[in-house]
């Protein structure tokens, strides 16, 4: 019995001790991931990225990879897919938590995401100010997500100027053509849309309900958002939200736009031929592409843009995302890396864009062949030169660090003014919950 | 009444249960040795969950009295100011409410069914029961995430249940169920009874394995239906393990999030959204404030007390 006693304490103890050093062994392991720092920095050593999407963003860091290896043999990068929910939990729980060590060499961020994160989190980033890269030869609008207090902190990458994506055979049923729909604006877009609702039966455009995209476009596309200069929030008394939301309620009530409850169902209508047209950022191609037999059968344009709103235009993004360099980083060699792909490279672009559809937001790579080529899914118009130029007539506007509340709280009012609510009463409601927001 | 150990018999309860708790001097040693193995096979799991729960817990309530931008936090003044903030806030009254309707209306249908159900199940002359046990107990095997997709895609608008709808002609034209905000909210009951019925049928049916089979008997014999022994003579007798589960059940409907954030999203217009998703959402969407967010975290964790304590001393006529 004795025995059996003192080998059962025993097992206990041994239990708690492979306890113990299983918690420390793994917090020493995960020190390890990190080996950007400890690289040298003649161009040689590997950086650590993590991005999401394996067909867009990681195969163009793996092309950026093959590019700079012709000039630096010994360099390599170590890529980890990270989804953009679990990417934004994880840089929160290191910055929040002081783990800094464990951030990867070269990160990607959401565009709206930006103001956010820099000005919560300064210590997660490396500026731009000694990278060399040359801010001047990107769309303005699109620089300006990713500055706070004149410092860059973000290399534009996928690039989300918005279109507007039209079914040729569709708009030719009701009598119409692309050009009809082209610098147009939205009295004349829901005056036409009706039109083709009562000729084809089908609707100009789909969207998620209680999605603020379409209104944030709107919003961008005259150089206006939810917050003034100061960051302070401006839903009410805001004369370019008041129109897009008139128009949003126009399009909805007149069946003009659809809405739809999921990501995937907002998919389908496009891919199930249930819709006549698309507005959102160029990345909607390649959801527009996956439907082959509808080759030839779409066209772009620019979008509509709002009556009676100072500053108004047919431009606007939606989206988008730029390469971060972290604090943890291997400064000299992430810079250089960088700069001399993805601020550098007609080659990286043109490789990636013919085989992922990743469009340039550098605009040097606008003016390569390849993107003058004409697209024969859009019945021959060189769209991607067509995009490159609309994102340079991008109004910049002010993301703000509560983008995401004002954002879901302009979505609570738009399902409210949708089932009857005044508006004027709905807006005043997310502006106090927005002030609440940023009250703590 | 134990046997006395060498002392007089006219020793009163009371000082025989302090002798009981106390071992005579003369085994000391084997009982420290005793007590001693009992600690060491203890010590592991307490120091883990005393390190991984209760040190977060504790830090989490010094946060919560914290307030400032991202890791810039001092304490605030007042200290109680998160808490004070709270009844400011009309998204945290929307998801408070939202997680109470929830809970008042599905755990007691799914404690109900699943006690029917383990009752049906539990009879001896039923057959193919291992089949219709694991039948009912496998949605609980199934991913919450998964599941929730599952159901997003059936309550579509162009999905399986308006498509089954209008083809049996009960529906007229599709349904948008996750856009009005009641319909949402009960297809998250919906999905959350399908998810967690079998796992509660379980724990009963695990229940009524303890029951003396004769106490049934006795009570047909007497003339009771099966109705009235169900009542009268199962349920009294089940009644730690209703407690059991309605604890559990009521401590996973006000922590409810997957469902939330994949099957809705909290729509429409954060109608359907549970507190648990709030938080998430104030830590990590918004602009991340955890001083808040803890605070909301604490408010939960005495949600949760305050009903368990009122379930126990309802449901546990323990003396």
């Amino acid at each position: 019995m004795t025995t059996f006693r003192k080998f059962t304490a025993g097992a206990a103890v041994l239990t708690l001790a492979a306890a113990l050093s299983a918690c420390s062994s793994s917090s020493s392991g995960g020190g390890d991931d990190t080996s950007g720092s400890s690289s040298s920095a003649s161009g040689g050593g590997t950086l650590s990225v993590w991005c999401w999407d394996p067909n867009f963003n990681i195969y163009a860091m793996q092309a950026a990879e093959k590019i700079y290896q012709q000039d630096h043999p010994d360099f390599s990068l170590d890529i980890t897919e990270v989804s953009w929910d679990d990417l934004q939990t994880n840089l929160t729980t290191l910055a929040q938590s002081n783990q800094l060590d464990q951030l990867p060499d070269i990160f990607l961020m959401q565009n709206n995401a930006y103001q956010k994160n820099v000005v919560n989190y300064p210590d997660l980033f490396s500026d731009y100010t000694d990278s060399g890269v040359d801010f001047s030869q990107f769309p303005d609008s699109v620089v300006a997500y990713s500055t706070v207090d004149g410092v860059n902190y973000g290399l534009p990458f996928d690039n989300g100027t918005a279109i507007q994506a039209v079914r040729t055979d569709i708009l030719a049923d009701a009598g119409y053509t692309v050009d009809d729909f082209t610098d147009i604006t939205w009295d004349q877009f829901i005056t036409l849309g009706e039109d083709v609702l009562a000729k084809t039966g089908q609707p100009m455009l789909t969207g998620q309900a209680g999605s603020t995209d379409l209104i944030m476009m709107m919003l961008q596309s005259a150089g206006a958002s939810l917050f003034d200069d100061a960051g302070n929030p401006t839903i009410t008394d805001n004369d370019a939200l008041n129109a897009a939301i008139d128009v949003y309620t126009r399009l909805v009530k007149s069946g003009v736009l659809v809405e739809v409850n999921s990501w995937d169902e907002y998919i389908n209508t496009i891919v199930n031929s249930n819709t006549a047209g698309v507005i959102n950022g160029v990345w909607i191609s390649a959801s527009i592409q996956s439907a082959p037999d509808q080759s030839g059968l779409w066209a772009v344009t620019n979008l509509p843009k709002l009556d009676g709103v100072a500053g108004a235009t047919n431009y606007s993004a939606n989206g988008g995302s730029s390469w971060a360099i972290s604090s943890n980083a291997d400064y000299a060699l992430a810079a250089d890396f960088l700069n001399s792909t993805f601020a550098g490279s007609t080659e990286l672009y043109d490789t990636i864009l013919p085989a992922s559809g990743a469009l340039a937001n550098w605009i040097p790579a606008g003016q390569s062949a390849v993107y003058a080529e004409p697209q024969e899914f859009y019945g021959g118009q060189a769209i991607y030169a067509l995009v490159v130029d609309f994102a340079t007539k991008v109004p910049s506007n002010n993301t703000g660090v509560y983008y995401y509340e004002a954002r879901d709280a302009v979505g609570v009012a738009i399902t409210a003014i949708l089932n009857g609510t005044d508006p004027s009463a709905a807006l005043e409601e997310a502006q106090q919950t927005v002030e609440f927001a940023m009250g703590g | 009444m134990p046997a006395e150990v060498g002392a007089t018999p006219s020793t009163s309860p009371g000082k025989t249960s302090r002798r009981r708790s106390r071992p005579p001097s003369t085994s000391t040693g084997l009982e420290r040795r005793r007590s001693l193995t009992g600690w060491t096979f203890l010590i592991p799991a307490s120091l883990v969950i005393l390190l991984m729960s209760f040190w977060p817990m504790i830090q989490a309530a010094i946060l919560s009295l914290q307030t400032g931008r991202g890791r810039d936090l001092s304490f605030a003044d007042p200290l109680w100011l998160n808490y004070q903030r709270m009844l400011d806030d009309e998204i945290l009254k929307q998801t408070l409410t939202t997680t109470f309707i929830y809970l008042i209306i599905q755990v007691p249908i799914m404690l109900g069914m699943a006690l029917i159900l383990a009752n049906l199940l539990n009879d001896p002359n039923l057959r193919f029961k291992g089949l219709w046990r694991t039948a009912i107990f496998l949605p609980s095997a199934v991913g919450l995430v998964s599941y929730a997709l599952v159901f997003r895609t059936m309550f579509a608008t162009d999905g399986l249940v308006n498509d089954i709808g209008m083809a049996l002609g009960f529906l007229d034209s599709p349904v948008n169920w996750l856009g009005q905000t009641w319909s949402a909210r009960m297809v998250i009951i919906l999905g959350l009874l399908w998810r967690w019925t079998g796992y509660n049928m379980i724990f009963y049916l695990a229940g009524l394995q303890t029951i003396e089979r004769s106490t049934l008997e006795a009570a047909k014999i007497d003339g009771a239906g099966p109705a009235k022994t169900f009542w009268y003579v199962t349920i009294p007798q089940l009644k730690p393990m209703i407690l059991l589960t309605a604890i559990m059940s009521t401590n996973g409907t006000l922590q409810l999030f997957d469902e939330s954030y994949n099957l809705t999203n909290g729509g429409p217009g954060n109608t359907s959204m549970t507190i648990s998703h709030y938080l998430y959402n104030v830590s990590f969407r918004n602009s991340p404030n955890f001083g808040y967010a803890a605070a909301i975290s604490y408010v939960i964790l005495i949600l949760v007390a305050i009903l368990a304590a009122a379930q126990i001393k309802i449901g546990d006529t323990r003396d």
